[in-house]
């Protein structure tokens, strides 16, 4: 369903990243880079609206191939969605839905206390956990 | 009419759609009049440059038009324009090249032909838009001219009339003439129809802008005509205007239906609203862009109505932003100056490309997102809030990552463009588009144009004019979304055109501060020059760009700065590098390669897995393998400087330690400056922090010397974390400050194996070394690895090492043969040699010591010898015996060249007997605080025990009692337990050793060390010395040993016997030369007694020491006790030293050369002992029947005759002796121990035998005579004494008695008893009691008549 999922760090250094086709890892990474001026430009723009404040910014760009949302938490934890272009099935609805068990699931493993907050998500249960939900079956 | 017609012409010839994009469009030009300026001729574009640079600056003038308003026209000069673009001049006039300037330098006549040709052949080529050309020509110098045309250059002149002298000279002045010359001397060909100047290479003409100025203004009248014209075409008239794909779309249309009417005449209101826009008359252009837009709409001409949509907003952005051109100028310039940067694009590019509009660097991108955000706050309101927003632009410039550097540039232009704003902001047309509604009117007229294939290109433009506007509002998010609108025109075009299209959306990216899209697409355009199937990949241009895209993925070329920054994305980060790598090695710039590759290395080294490391190592090899990497910064062409990469962390270091030198080279101060530490020793109270703040700072100096020229040693420690041996060659230390000579070295690391490394060098200069690092040679690579660039360790930064000048070294060389073992004796590492000797007590020896200057430049000026061993200080100045004077005078030694001194040495040993055991034992604690009482204790045994005379037993306790008060003068009050038992351990082993007088002795050992503090040249000016040590092992075997001793009166009152028991320790006979003539010989093991006449020690010295004592105890204010006590120390003290000082026995072992002195220091005397040793201060001379008494004489008198007595007394002190008493006394001796004093039937003396003498003064003589006669026959003795009237009844003086057992041995002496001592203190004290007797007592024979 997704091609790729990204937790990236309050200072744009990834903190997670996930991709369907391992092949084609570098080239999304570099999307999902450049998809990061967008979301600091929502979260510049977000400055100072109310506490209601929408935490998904939305597709950020699409290209041929793929359609990348992003998601930014209050501690300015961003998630990227890499999502196939083609697939036309899929409503922005299921991305809010893929965002909010991506934020649950990254809620739950920070709280692991032996997670130091600005390094890598090396948990296995995380992991398998975004592999499900990037495969869409959660 | 005639234009529509030529275009229909050229329709026919051409494809419709554009060639090539012009990426560089912005709104503005819209309202631009489009002129190519040319260069022609053979390049020399550096010659024209300035000429080009003129011309450009014209880029508008102010006409003032026939209804009396200045309009401003704006020119846009192109250096390059397809021709096919023209034919879009009737659906966007400013397409249509409307001017041409050609400007080309020639030499002679033929290349200004040349250049004509190309003049005329561009007037064709653009003829069918072309209003008017110009051509500037440069002609050769004057230089050249003179000399090609000297021959008729004269005659011309002559005609004219000219002053031929100035001619040289008069370029500037004469310019005109000179121009004209030229003029004269080439002449256009005839079929050169344009107007051309001629100018001089060196003097660009003043009136170049006046005459650029003049065409344009031709330009501008032409081009109102023609809006005159087509403002007064009749509605019903007019044709259609076709964009050039649309010309097949109306063949066999019906031209004359109401809509096409409509058509037409809503096309050719957008054509005048274009040429009103050109013409500078921007409401005329607004209204009627609405007009068209209307009629237009209404027709449903989607493509034209798009048209005029952007000219809308073309229009509005004129009045809105004009800064865009300012800018636009402002970067001219900036380019201008930056002629290197601009050679980022190759030069036959450079020709082409109009590089006016080139927004290449960084400084113009911020300066147009300034501008930007100046619009987008004070679009119609005040421009007084303008900071505000300059503030937050750059605070946006810098969170982008974009060059801080330019912020004064930023606020310069934004100060123009509010206030020109400012002035626009009152005249503003009502039907102005308003600045938020441009993006959507650019929106609109993208998806008008997207409904047309052919129309591609006019979407792109519009697009990237669309972006550029939006840059202008600052609002980026806009400006993304058209940018990325761009991607999906489907336009085919060449690899090389989409290239161009990432770039330019790479650039503007850039300036919106979308620092990672911009580095995205740079990156693909990067990839686009060399991807697959390219007939021709551009690995240059690949290389460029990615190098460019570094600052998106947070990467710089400087390796530091990413490693301080640790920021990004790492994975991207190495990919980038590889493909980096990857494209430098294609190129061939395998130095760049090794430097990338070394660049990955030391900057992602943490983010590599184990086996990616390895990888890449091996890769760094492979492609130091081709060419070394070294740490130099590399240039490439464009200038960009890329900085040196180390392999800092490889191998790893994880300790690094400066060595000092070894001790006996290390530099001390001659001289050591006393620290003023107030009066405490210590503190741990710190009164201020400034010291420990001084602490802190200086944590990287080190508290040792180096010195010049010597060889320094730092040690490393190093890990290898790669799995294979890595091999490091040529390592070195990296220091500042001082030239310092370092010395290579090579090793081999085992994986994972810490290893040590020792690095060694020499500074050359005195002065400061800062020592910085150490440079490698590994993986092929040179690095230079500073320890502020290691990471996670907690090195400082440097370690500041003090170098001073250079010092003599030296070797040393004894004649004796080395120890076995070196000396444990503290700073034993100043040793270089040892010496060990072995000899008996009182033996001497000496010691021949060389030493050799071994410093090839440096003599040896200072040279100071001193002697430190675990003996005390008063034994080692016996023992150790150096000439200093001698070794002076042969200073200073030369380079390379030996002085020899002498050492003496003399086994100095206590040869009297020592303590036994018992007592040792009792001593042993006993610490200088005790020291008072026992001493109390011991002189009250003493002089309880005096009567019973020196035993064994007490005198050596008593010695010992004596050494410690001269230790404890030595080292005043510190004398702790520890220093005793230290004392015992050197001296005192013999002491505890030999308990008992016959029991052997064992040697002793004496450590000592001959210090040498030496020093020379410069550094001695500076009070830098070295020291070295010889240490010296002897073994001293006991020789003679003294057991025990006594004192005896001799024949003559001025001498006494010292007895002295003598046993010798040695396994040889010893010859024992005891007096000067006398010799006995003791077998091994046994003892002997000798006796040793001695001079009595002299009234004087006792009277001085008395008064000293005295002066001592009244200063101390001690009690009358306690000087008494030390009276008796002192007399004591006294006559052991008198004793000593004349006493020397020579020993010599029989058969052998081995001889020595015994001395007796040491000796303790009790009271009576001293009483002996002492000269009375009475001289007696008694005569018996007028014969003069000698001691032992024999006198003989009968029984019933009276003999006379006489008896004289001299006092031969210096002071007067007051109440004395001589007291005559006859008795009998039965030599039995038996003394009969009860003598009244046998003796009578006439007159008293106790006279008073009141006063005896100083060398007084009193004589006493009286008779004396005997009764019986028999022999008598006289007991003749004087005596002071005693104070108390009893005297505490009482006579010694020496153990008859000891003394009957001694054969004539024991006759007369010792009770003829004469028992005295000597002194002159009152309060004491003193009596002098006449020794030996008179002994009569009285004999039957």
């Amino acid at each position: 369903m997704a091609f790729c999922i990204a937790v990236i760090g309050k200072d744009n250094a990834p903190l997670y990243l996930a991709t369907s086709d391992v092949e084609r890892e570098l080239d999304l990474q570099y999307h999902v880079h450049a998809a990061l001026d967008v979301v600091e430009e929502k979260c510049v723009i977000g400055k100072g609206a109310p506490e209601s404040k929408e935490l998904y910014l939305g597709q950020l760009f699409s290209t041929e191939n793929h359609k990348i949302y992003g998601f930014v938490t209050n501690s300015k934890i961003k998630f990227i969605v890499v999502i196939d272009s083609s697939n036309i099935a899929l409503r922005e609805n299921e991305v809010r839905a893929i965002f909010r068990n991506l934020h649950m699931l990254y809620t739950d493993a920070v709280c692991n206390p032996f997670y130091i907050p600005g390094e890598q998500l090396t948990f296995k249960k995380f992991d398998r956990a975004v592999q499900k939900l990037m495969s869409g079956n959660v | 009419m005639r234009a529509a017609g030529g275009l229909v012409q050229s329709n026919a010839s051409v494809e419709p759609i554009m060639s090539r994009l012009d990426y560089e469009q912005t709104a503005l030009h819209h309202s631009c009049l489009l002129v190519l300026l040319r260069g022609v001729g053979p390049s020399r574009a550096r010659v024209l440059q300035r000429a080009f640079e003129k011309v450009r600056r014209v880029n508008n003038i102010k006409v003032t038009d026939s209804s009396g308003t200045v309009r401003t026209v704006y020119f846009r000069f192109i250096h390059d324009h397809p021709v096919e673009h023209n034919d879009w001049g009737d659906f966007q006039t400013h397409r249509r090249l409307l001017g041409l300037i050609t400007i080309g330098k020639f030499e002679n006549q033929t290349e200004l032909n040349e250049l004509c040709r190309h003049h005329e052949s561009l007037k064709v080529r653009y003829g069918s838009t072309l209003y008017e050309s110009r051509a500037i020509f440069f002609g050769p110098d004057t230089h050249t001219s003179n000399a090609n045309a000297k021959g008729d250059a004269q005659p011309a002149l002559q005609t004219i009339g000219e002053n031929v002298a100035n001619t040289d000279q008069s370029c500037t002045e004469k310019k005109s003439q000179l121009s004209g010359r030229l003029q004269d001397e080439f002449t256009t060909p005839s079929n050169f129809k344009s107007q051309a100047f001629f100018y001089r290479e060196q003097d660009i003409g003043m009136d170049l802008e006046a005459r650029v100025e003049d065409f344009l203004n031709a330009l501008f009248w032409v081009l109102e005509s023609r809006r005159l014209e087509r403002s007064r075409e009749k509605a019903d008239k007019v044709s259609l205007l076709l964009a050039p794909f649309e010309k097949r779309d109306f063949v066999g249309l019906d031209m004359e239906s109401r809509n096409n009417r409509k058509r037409c005449v809503g096309r050719v209101m957008k054509n005048l609203a274009d040429l009103s826009l050109q013409a500078g008359l921007l409401e005329d252009a607004l209204s009627l862009y609405h007009n068209a837009n209307e009629t237009l709409r209404s027709v449903g001409d989607s493509l034209w109505v798009g048209a005029t949509e952007e000219g809308l907003c073309a229009a509005s952005a004129v009045i809105l932003y004009p800064q865009m051109r300012e800018i636009e100028v402002l970067h001219r310039n900036a380019s201008l100056q930056e002629t290197g940067a601009s050679q980022l694009r190759t030069t036959p590019e450079k020709w082409r490309a109009s590089d006016a509009t080139k927004k290449i660097n960084a400084n113009a991108c911020t300066v147009t997102t300034t501008a930007g955000s100046l619009n987008c706050t004070d679009a119609f309101t005040t421009h007084s809030s303008s900071c505000s927003s300059v503030s937050s632009i750059l605070t946006n410039n810098s969170s982008a990552s974009g060059t801080p550097t330019t912020s004064t540039s930023s606020s310069s232009t934004s100060t123009i463009s509010v206030a020109q704003y400012g002035h626009r902001n009152g005249e503003l047309p009502g039907n102005i588009i308003k600045p938020e509604d441009i993006t959507n009117y650019y929106r609109k007229a993208i998806i008008n144009y997207s409904k047309y294939r052919h129309a591609a290109t006019i979407e792109t433009e519009a697009a990237l004019k669309a972006s550029r506007i939006c840059i202008e509002q600052n609002r980026p998010l806009d400006v993304a979304m058209f940018l990325q609108n761009i991607l999906y025109i489907n336009l085919s075009m060449s690899e090389s055109d989409r290239v161009k299209r990432f770039e330019v959306i790479t650039e503007l990216y850039q300036q919106i501060g979308y620092q990672r899209k911009a580095a995205f697409f740079q990156r693909l355009a990067a990839l686009k020059h060399v991807q697959q199937g390219t007939q021709t990949p551009d690995w240059t241009q690949s290389y460029r760009l990615m190098l460019g895209s570094f600052t998106g993925y947070l990467l710089s070329l400087d390796p530091l700065e990413v490693l301080e920054n640790a920021a990004g994305w790492p994975a991207l980060q190495i990919d980038l590098v590889q493909s980096l790598i990857s494209a430098a090695r294609r190129l061939g710039f395998s130095a760049l390669a090794t430097r990338h590759m070394t660049f990955l290395l030391q900057t992602q080294w943490d983010n590599m897995s184990a086996t990616e490391q390895s990888e890449m190592a091996v890769q760094l090899q492979n492609l130091s393998a081709q060419c070394e990497g070294s740490p130099v910064p590399l240039v490439l062409e464009n200038g960009t400087v890329i900085p040196p990469a180390n392999l800092t962390d490889l191998p790893y270091l994880t300790h690094f330690a400066v060595r000092d030198l070894p001790a006996h080279l290390r530099p001390q101060r001659i001289k050591i400056a006393k620290a003023d530490s107030g009066p405490f020793l210590f503190t741990p109270i710190h009164f201020n922090s400034v010291d420990r703040r001084d602490k802190k700072k200086e944590k990287n100096k080190i508290d040792f010397l180096w010195v010049q020229n010597d060889l320094c040693e730092v040690c490393l420690t190093l890990r290898n974390p790669l799995p294979f041996e890595l091999a490091v060659t040529d390592m070195r230390l990296l220091t500042n400050g001082v030239v310092f000579e370092s010395v290579p070295q090579s090793v081999v690391l085992q994986p994972n194996v810490p290893t040590q490394v020792s690095l060694h060098g020499t500074p050359i200069e005195t002065g400061q070394l800062d020592l910085q690092g150490y440079s490698t040679h590994t993986l092929g690579v040179k690095s230079n690895c500073r320890l502020k660039h290691m990471r996670g360790r907690n090195f400082p930064p440097n370690y500041l090492v003090d170098v001073i000048p250079g010092l003599p070294s030296i070797s040393i060389k004894t004649s004796l043969p080395q120890s076995a073992s070196f000396s444990n004796m503290n700073s034993a590492d100043l040793v270089v040699t040892s010496a060990s000797l072995t000899l008996y007590n009182g033996e001497s020896s000496s010691c021949i010591i060389t030493i050799r200057n071994e410093s090839n430049t440096i003599p040896l000026e200072h040279l100071e010898v001193y002697i430190n061993s675990n003996v005390e200080q008063e034994t080692q100045r016996k023992m150790f015996q150096i000439n200093e004077q001698a070794l002076v005078t042969q200073l200073p030694v030369p380079p390379l060249s030996t002085i020899e001194f002498e050492l003496v040495i003399y086994a100095d040993a206590d040869f009297v007997c020592p303590l036994p055991t018992d007592s040792i034992n009792s001593f042993g604690p006993v610490t200088s605080q005790e020291y008072g009482s026992c001493s109390l204790s011991q002189y009250s045994n003493i002089s309880s025990q005096s009567a019973s005379l020196p035993s064994r037993v007490s005198s050596p306790q008593y010695r010992r009692q004596d050494n410690i008060n001269v230790r404890s003068k030595i080292s005043g009050t510190q004398y702790s337990m520890n220093t005793l038992s230290l004392q015992t351990n050197g001296v005192g082993v013999s002491s505890n050793a030999g308990s008992g007088v016959h029991s052997a002795q064992n040697s002793q050992h004496v450590e000592a060390q001959l210090r040498i503090k030496f020093s020379g040249g410069e550094a001695l000016a500076e009070g830098f010395c070295r020291q070295c040590a010889v240490s010296f092992n002897l073994e001293l075997l006991p020789s003679a040993m003294i057991t025990g001793w006594d004192v005896l009166p001799a024949e003559i009152p001025s001498q006494f016997y010292l007895v002295l028991d003598i046993s010798n320790l040695t396994a040889q006979e010893m010859s024992l030369n005891y007096t000067d003539n006398k010799n006995i010989l003791i077998e091994a093991k046994e003892s002997c007694r000798v006796p040793i006449p001695v001079d009595r020690c002299s009234l004087e010295q006792i009277c001085v020491a008395r008064a000293a004592e005295v002066a001592e105890n009244l200063e101390r204010e001690l009690c009358f006790r306690t000087q008494i006590l030390s009276f008796n120390d002192a007399l004591s003290k006294l006559c052991s030293t008198h004793i000593a000082d004349r006493v020397k026995i020579n020993w010599l072992l029989t058969g052998t050369d081995i001889k020595g002195i015994a001395s007796v220091r040491g000796i303790v005397l009790s009271h009576g002992m001293v009483n002996l040793t002492t000269i009375s201060p009475l001289q007696w001379a008694i005569s018996f029947r007028d014969i003069v008494v000698q001691p032992h004489c024999e006198l003989m008198c009968i029984v019933g005759q009276s003999a006379k007595l006489t008896i004289s007394l001299t006092n031969q002190s210096l002071q007067p002796l007051k109440h004395l008493v001589l007291t005559i006394k006859f008795y009998q001796d039965y030599l039995n121990g038996i003394e009969n004093y009860n003598l009244e039937t046998r003796v009578a003396i006439s007159g008293p035998n106790r006279i008073t003498i009141p006063i005896l003064e100083k060398y007084e003589q009193l004589d006493h005579n009286c008779s004396v006669i005997f009764f019986t026959p028999g022999r008598f003795k006289a007991n003749i004494e004087c005596a002071t009237r005693p104070q108390e009844s009893d005297s505490i003086l009482t006579r010694s008695c020496p153990e008859a057992t000891n003394l009957s041995q001694l054969g004539k002496m024991s006759s007369p008893p010792a009770n003829l001592n004469t028992v005295s203190s000597s002194g002159l004290d009152e309060h004491q009691a003193h009596i002098w007797k006449f020794i030996p007592p008179i002994e009569v024979t009285v004999v039957e008549p």
